[in-house]
């Protein structure tokens, strides 16, 4: 991961915000001045250093954590738009990336029942609920999409 | 990486796997603030382990659940 890839990883995020869905390699290469096939070959290299996730099958954007290019359980209010987080964790990461109050939508996973969090400077309105976490740190990576 | 409504909920979820670590979600949001703030920056720079520990760690997210890898 070199200079480039960092301009075009922190390019891809600003798209992520702007267009509020995941950009295409095409659209970043556009917006960059790069071929597809140098936003491709820099997205692998920033993959492989974890600085954002591909899906390896088509190699588009999976996640720009703490943003999730594909629908999940963890639906955001925040900035003004819907988004997707990849995980508890993230959906308050979502309101700490675009420096927003928001809204969080999930559901128990165990009883289904919906669970909302107003967030409010920093703050969620219901600080009874909790988070578990079922990997450990030095795992998370092993595969970051089950964690 | 879930919530829950309660311990209760996170017991019968886990169906006797083991469990992993459990947080209040006010340390959930401040962990979440403090590692994902900088993320859409259009300067951003990647966090070194150290860095990202030290949030852990300053948060009492501490011993080996928590542990980064080196």
């Amino acid at each position: 991961m070199d200079e480039r890839d960092l301009e075009l990883r922190n390019l891809t995020y600003g798209l992520f915000v702007e267009l509020g869905r995941a950009p295409s390699a095409q659209e970043v290469g556009e917006r960059a001045g790069a071929s597809r096939d140098e936003v491709e070959a820099s997205w692998r290299r920033l993959h492989d250093a974890h600085a954002l996730v591909l899906n390896p099958a088509t190699l588009e954007l999976r996640m720009a954590n703490p943003f999730s290019a594909v629908p999940t359980a963890y639906r955001v209010h925040a900035g003004d738009r819907w988004w997707y987080a990849n995980c508890a964790w993230d959906a308050f990461g979502i309101c700490a990336a675009l420096h927003s109050d928001g809204r969080i939508e999930t559901s128990c996973p165990d009883c289904g029942e919906p669970i909302a969090v107003e967030v409010r400077d920093e703050r969620p309105d219901d600080p009874s609920l909790l988070f578990h976490c079922l990997v450990p740190a030095e795992r998370w990576w092993a595969d970051i999409v089950f964690t | 990486m879930n919530l829950f409504r309660s311990e209760e909920h996170i017991e019968r979820w886990l169906g006797g796997r083991a469990p992993g670590a459990t947080i209040p979600v006010t340390t959930l949001s401040d962990l979440a603030h403090a590692w994902w703030d900088d993320r859409v920056a259009p300067d951003w720079r990647p966090h070194t382990r150290d860095g990202n520990q030290a949030i852990l760690d300053r948060l009492g997210l501490t011993g080996p659940f928590w542990r980064l890898p080196g």
